[in-house]
């Protein structure tokens, strides 16, 4: 084989997560010569690595797919560090996540006078997006049912595997308490055996994600290869065009280049890179005449719940999702789900850890050591809890960004604003509501930001002055640089986004594609 | 006495120091038990009577020390049985030396062989087990570091430190491969040419290790048994204190 950074790419695709994953194999697939450039390792195909946050050796955690470095978030002015949900090796965080392939709801991206949109409406209507999400769950291989309240999808999803009987009771009551939930849509394809990876890796091709699903697909066309272990440090451009990708690899440097660049490192990695570009014709980094590189930066909102059954087994609840307040009375919301986990003893004591952690008393061993007695109480009282959580929407603030930093720490500022509080007011209560009638716990204390569902740095939009990409993932400023990940989005939706960005990022290759065939 | 659904028995069962001793039970009890074992060891000819009258057992010549005959005996054997599914580290030197008769070099000779093949079949096998997603690896070990005896530096240091690779595969790989089940076995003293005059004998031992090393059961990660049982953890007089108090029993060591 020829040395991989020397051969003529047609394009080049800046990590390899759902976006990126997802647009190099339909490149591949359409003909095109595509490099992956990932900045951790091709990792093992057999390895069970589970999202860790206790290995804290840089060099172990890259060496298991893990973003190596702490996060250090300040929120609302107080600075913390600590492990994010992030990957970095093929298949980026996906690898690690739960497969919730969720679709969002029309008003997600359309402005209504019902439902406010919070940034104006994207620059792309429901109706011309839906297609692609369609596309996309062919692609992971989504099953469930669909959601009554949304319209149906254009074409029929994979039929689930049928709830369990956890799943069939929660449900009941959930239906006797005037909600209506549905069978959550997994990319999780159930093969003979199937462990059903959430939070670790799938040591076979069921879990469909960056990995599965994007890169070896990409890969067995024999029109695509992977450069692992390669971070990209820098972006050179000139006259409007992206002319050289600096790249570090076993600390050497080296320069790669093609005709067309997709960044897909994604929404704390991508804008870290472009702000990381700067030159003289882009003091501010690269793609960022608006200004707007990094900002916009939003999460969704945890808001964990336990709820007791009180059947005999120890089966989780994995399927059940219910969107009765996605939207509610003109108030953004979010959508409800299952986690797939039990609150064992342990678990039941993270959070009141986490909760003791972030009092002002937190810092005391002794009282962390205390939590124990009421939590295995709380475990043999009540046994196992169903954990479930609603995901509520996060609003656009340019003043909550990434900033660029030169070492592998990802730094970023956030307000929680006090809409976003009045509105968790109202999203909390809905969730007792929807509960009522099966014995149930909120988990969370202060507002749980969810660091594995970052979007909104890169934004798209129509108007340069008030965005960076345009509706096809284009950047404004430069001709053949592109995003395919999660900073794209101008608002956060109240559903997991990993669909979205899939299905953006089928939009992206068929932009790449026409603009090829154009010339 | 095979057991067809055990997939450990699926690939090559590897024993170094397989021409004398402990090595050699192990092997021929283990070729009994079904696996197709891959016996390794320095000269010929013992090999080949551990394998005279087992069919399953197939001598390759191999200095554990030397990096190169290693690689080559496991590329060997691999193209002959198939991939590393068990790997026994029983291969180890037991020079009786007063510290006034060891050099450096002597001493690092010792190292070579006790720590230094054990780690270097290790990794070889690691490729294997880690395409496969599972394997089994036994270190047989001893407890010569705790109090060494007087002219055994070299054994006790080496042989400590190869208990202390256990440990260190564990925090490498428990996590991404908690089916490549690696278990510290310590035979008791032997009645070997390396061992004791009236221990136990090496047949009988073998028994042991044999049943431990074919046991699918990633719970066996990071074990440790004596001769036919389990050695629990050490537990810190706080870990006891905490276990009392939250009426926690520790489970109970298995037996073989």
């Amino acid at each position: 084989m020829n040395y991989l950074p020397d051969q003529n790419w047609d394009v080049i695709v800046i990590g390899t997560g759902i976006g990126g994953g997802t647009v190099g194999r339909a490149l591949a697939e359409a003909g095109k010569k595509v490099l992956f450039v990932e900045k951790g390792p091709r990792g093992h195909r057999r390895e069970r690595t589970p999202l860790s946050h206790d290995i804290f050796v840089p060099e172990a955690r890259l060496a298991r797919g893990l973003w190596p470095a702490r996060m250090r978030g300040i929120v609302n002015g107080k600075e913390s560090h600590f492990f994010g949900p992030l990957g970095s090796g093929l298949g980026g965080s996906s690898t690690f996540y739960a497969a919730t392939l969720e679709r969002p709801a029309p008003h997600d991206l359309d402005d209504s006078a019902a439902c406010p949109h919070p940034g104006g409406a994207w620059p792309v209507s429901y109706a011309e997006f839906e297609p692609y999400l369609s596309r996309a769950e062919a692609l992971f291989h989504v099953s469930g049912t669909p959601d009554p309240l949304s319209p149906p999808p254009s074409r029929e999803l994979s039929a689930p595997h049928g709830m369990n009987d956890v799943d069939k009771l929660i449900s009941r009551r959930l239906q006797k308490a005037g909600m209506t939930p549905y069978h959550l849509h997994s990319a999780i394809r159930r093969l003979e055996d199937c462990e059903e990876c959430l939070g670790i890796k799938c040591p076979r091709a069921c879990k469909m994600d960056g990995r599965s699903a994007g890169v070896e697909p990409a890969l067995a066309t024999g029109n695509a290869e992977l450069l692992d272990c390669t971070e990209i440090t820098r972006l050179e451009s000139e006259a409007g065009k992206i002319t050289g990708l600096v790249a570090r690899r076993a600390g050497e440097i080296l320069t790669l280049s093609a005709p067309v660049v997709v960044l897909a490192g994604g929404a704390f990695g991508t804008p870290r890179l472009c702000l990381a570009s700067t030159s003289e014709a882009h003091p501010n980094g690269i793609a960022n005449a608006s200004g707007l590189v990094g900002r916009g930066l939003m999460f969704h909102l945890n808001e964990m719940l336990a709820v007791w059954p009180g059947l005999k087994g120890d089966a989780p609840s994995k399927s059940v999702g219910l969107r009765d307040f996605l939207c509610k009375d003109g108030m953004r919301l979010g959508m409800v789900q299952s986690m797939g986990i039990n609150a064992s003893y342990g678990e039941i004591l993270h959070y009141l850890r986490q909760r003791l952690g972030r009092s002002r008393l937190g810092g005391s061993r002794l009282l962390q050591e205390a939590a124990r007695l009421p939590a295995s109480l709380a475990a043999i009282l009540l046994g196992e809890a169903k954990i479930f959580v609603g995901l509520m929407e996060d609003f656009p603030y340019d003043e909550n960004r990434v900033l660029p930093t030169d070492t592998d720490e990802i730094v970023f500022e956030y307000r929680t604003s006090t809409e976003l509080h009045k509105r968790r007011k109202v999203f909390r209560k809905a969730l007792r509501t929807a509960f009522r009638g099966q014995r149930h716990l909120l988990l969370s204390g202060a507002p749980e930001l969810n660091y594995g569902h970052p979007s909104g740095t890169m934004r798209f939009g129509d108007d340069p002055a008030s965005s960076v990409l345009r509706a096809d993932g284009r950047t404004h400023d430069l001709s053949n640089l592109y995003v395919a990940d999660a900073s794209f989005m101008p608002s956060s939706m109240g559903v997991n986004p990993s669909l979205t960005i899939a299905a953006q990022a089928l939009r992206v290759s068929e932009a790449i594609l026409q603009r090829g065939s154009d010339g | 006495m095979a057991d067809p659904t055990n997939k450990l028995l699926s690939g090559a069962c590897v024993v170094t120091g397989a021409g004398s001793g402990l090595g050699r039970s192990l092997a021929r009890r283990l070729a009994q038990s079904g696996a197709i074992v891959a016996a390794l060891g320095r000269q010929m000819q013992p090999l080949e009577e551990t394998a005279s009258g087992h069919r399953n057992i197939t001598p390759f010549r191999c200095d554990v020390s030397d990096p190169v005959a290693l690689e080559g005996a496991f590329a060997d054997l691999r193209r002959v049985i198939g991939p590393v599914s068990i790997l026994i580290n029983n291969a180890a030197v037991y020079p009786k030396r007063d510290i006034f008769d060891e050099s450096q070099k002597s001493f690092m000779d010792t190292v070579a062989i006790n720590l230094g093949g054990t780690f270097g079949a290790t990794r070889l096998a690691l490729d294997d087990m880690t395409d496969a997603g599972f394997g089994r690896i036994m270190n047989v070990a001893t407890f010569a570091d705790i109090a060494p005896l007087p002219a055994s530096s070299a054994y006790s240091v080496s042989k400590g430190a190869a208990r202390i690779l256990s440990r260190a595969l564990q925090a490498d790989l428990a996590d991404r491969f908690p089916n490549i089940v690696i278990t510290d076995w310590l035979p008791g003293m032997l009645d070997t040419q390396m061992g004791i005059q009236g221990g136990v004998n090496p047949d009988d031992a073998a028994v042991w290790g044999t049943t431990l090393a074919l046991m699918d059961d990633p719970s066996l990660n990071g074990a440790t048994f004596e001769m036919n049982r389990e050695i629990p953890p050490p537990r810190s007089l706080k870990k006891k204190l905490k276990d009392k108090l939250l009426f926690r029993t520790p489970p109970a060591p298995r037996q073989l």
